[in-house]
């Protein structure tokens, strides 16, 4: 076990010690402090639009399944209690009325409560109680949603989703109210892309401005060459060259830090641009009818690249997405992309979320290649001997303190790395208390043995 | 023109064809021929296979309707094609460095028939080995729609490729396939 001292002496306020990436110890224990504690992003309602419907996925190390059942959805480990099989296979589908396993039949409800197993003569007599928790699935101990977007957590106490959210809360809300009756929907399927890496490093990079015209030098330079080839800019290339601005323009973004790690980072493509394509002035015409001019100013003119809602991903209101980070090992993340329609808002948006989706987010994407490249080497680099300490020192100590976070004074600020750390160092101090699991010890147990 | 919907992506042939001996070996010699200029990393040549309009598709669903509804894992027109191009044969592609070296063996080779333009359908399987740091192996079928060029050749309009794990996780997919 790794003491308190030692772990607190991972994080300094200008480094971390390599590591927080490679130690599968420490890994271990962020499975049990950070994604034990947390909420983390489950899936969105529309994903189970149906009672019975159900969709599986992961959260940290454990396998669950969130379910829409009769009084709202719900987020079940995915195991039955008699020998622990999982109770549904992985992806979507509808369980019906209850689920089933395939194993030996016993059945739950759809909020995991116990229904049922068959030969109940057989138990008579024994421990077996329906009404006992330890008989039905588990639910996890918290489970809340914002704006469609459900998120659980699996300790019973700590702050409500709201207050966790906090300032990243409004890129949920500009993603939705994109939609001219703020609802949006899971669409199109999600692309599942497997990175050989730690996944705080994608979680650094998500805000990582000095990176972009470096690591994606091949892929800018190959937009602009097209461009110039064929006379014109469309969106598809204006989407691949944007990294390659020059230092700058990263210098003037403005990047959010926020508590528990949060952050946002400004929009790398100009909205007033946007005011000049056809797509964002059909979406602005939708808006500026549902919600006045004004209105719509507020909601497209919202203008930001990367959100980061430490532990679950990336939200991207621009072009309705979310990037859900899951971690599999020490070195190995699997990074699943949703895209969103804007219910009722003009089909060149999700068009244009569509093209943005497969040209950035596909496995087959220009852009990601180069970054999954420098993650793995820095995966990789950080299990020689070559050093121990990983520099966060870009502008350190010149981050303008607010009441719920920081804001950079320069866009190439390591802020979001440093304040993600800091929230890493206090999950990872605080032991979670013993779980209570609910055991009967009557003597009625006794003669089974 | 990626958005461009009256794109004909129907596989299923509306005329029958009845090729010769000569004429199917064409066909064949011209699907052997693109799968030799991508394992070569003949780019330039691989591109210029291509009509103005054809485009290039690796779905991302089973039975994929159509890129307009749902993701894909590929959908490019030529400028995106050329673009990948471009991106693959710079000098800073780190994630090409060493580059992505593949084998294709094309086999299954059968003539659907013409569709309601005149291109010729063929269907092939695919049996594709990539290796960069670690050897990966992918197959599914592929549809080639074939229009026909000067001096009894032809021109790709549309490769469409089901993987039978298209809906799977994946490591990057950098190359053609």
């Amino acid at each position: 076990m790794i003491s308190k001292e030692e772990i607190a002496s991972l994080v300094r306020p200008d480094s971390v010690h390599k590591r927080v990436y490679t130690d599968p110890e420490i890994f271990a224990l962020e499975m049990e402090r950070i994604y034990g504690q947390a909420w983390i992003y489950v899936g969105h309602e529309s994903q189970v639009p149906k009672t019975g419907d159900y969709h599986t996925t992961r959260i940290g190390d454990q396998d669950v399944v969130m379910v829409r059942s009769a009084d709202g959805v719900k987020v079940l480990y995915n195991r039955c209690p008699h020998k622990g099989a999982k109770l549904v296979a992985e992806g979507d589908g509808c369980a019906g009325k209850f689920f089933r396993c395939p194993y030996h039949a016993w059945t739950f409800k759809l909020d995991g409560s116990h229904l049922s197993a068959p030969l109940r003569t057989a138990f008579e007599g024994t421990g077996y109680d329906p009404a006992n928790p330890q008989f039905s699935m588990m639910p996890l101990a918290r489970v809340d949603s914002y704006r469609g977007f459900v998120f659980a957590s699996q300790s019973p106490g700590g702050v409500d989703l709201k207050d966790f959210l906090g300032g990243v809360a409004s890129s949920i809300d500009n993603l939705c109210d994109r939609s001219p009756v703020g609802e949006v929907e899971v669409a199109g399927g999600v692309f599942r892309v497997e990175q050989p890496s730690n996944w705080k490093v994608f979680y650094e990079n998500l805000h990582d401005t000095m990176h972009a015209r470096v690591t994606h030098e091949s892929s800018f330079v190959a937009a602009r060459e097209e461009a110039a080839a064929i006379g014109e800019m469309p969106f598809e290339l204006l989407i691949q060259d944007g990294n390659g601005e020059p230092y700058a323009f990263w210098e003037k973004l403005e990047l959010r830090a926020y508590r528990y790690g949060h952050g946002y980072m400004e929009g790398i493509f100009d909205p007033s641009a946007a005011t000049r394509d056809p797509v964002a002035r059909a979406h602005f015409a939708c808006l500026t009818e549902a919600r006045g001019e004004a209105g719509a100013q507020a909601v497209l003119g919202m203008n930001r690249h990367n959100t980061i809602l430490y532990g679950s991903g990336s939200p991207h209101n621009v072009f309705q997405q979310f990037r859900v980070i899951r971690p599999v090992a020490v070195d190995r993340t699997l990074v699943e992309i949703q895209l969103f329609r804007c219910k009722d808002a003009p089909a060149e948006v999700w068009d244009r979320a569509l093209t943005y989706a497969n040209l950035i987010n596909s496995p087959s994407s220009n852009v990601m290649p180069d970054d999954v490249e420098v993650y793995r080497r820095c995966q990789e680099g950080n299990n020689t001997r070559g050093g121990d300490w990983v520099s966060l020192h870009r502008y350190l100590g010149t981050d303008t303190l607010l009441e719920d976070g920081a804001v950079s004074t320069n866009g190439t600020s390591e802020l979001p790395m440093r304040n993600q750390f800091a929230a890493w160092r206090d999950y990872m101090l605080v032991e979670p208390p013993p779980k209570v699991v609910p055991i009967h010890t009557s003597s009625e147990c006794s003669h089974a043995a | 023109m990626l958005l461009d919907r009256r794109i004909d992506l129907a596989t299923a042939p509306t005329e029958p064809c009845d090729l010769d001996l000569e004429g199917l070996r064409g066909v064949e010699q011209m699907l052997f021929h693109e799968a030799r200029l991508l394992d070569e990393r003949r780019f330039d040549e691989w591109l210029a296979l291509w009509t103005d309009e054809g485009r290039y598709w690796v779905p991302r669903h089973h039975e994929q309707a159509d890129p307009f509804a749902q993701i894909s894992l590929f959908w490019e027109d030529r400028m995106l094609r050329e673009t990948r191009v471009r991106r693959l044969l710079n000098a800073r592609n780190w994630s090409q460095q060493p580059v992505t070296r593949s084998s294709r063996l094309v086999g299954n080779i059968q003539v659907e028939g013409f569709d309601a333009a005149g291109h010729l359908i063929v269907r092939s399987n695919l049996q594709y080995t990539e290796y960069r740091l670690q050897q990966r192996q992918l197959a599914g079928q592929v549809f080639h729609k074939l229009a026909p060029a000067g001096g009894g050749g032809w021109k790709l309009q549309l490769k469409r490729v089901n993987l039978v794990n298209c809906d799977s996780v994946f490591a990057n997919l950098e190359v053609f396939l």
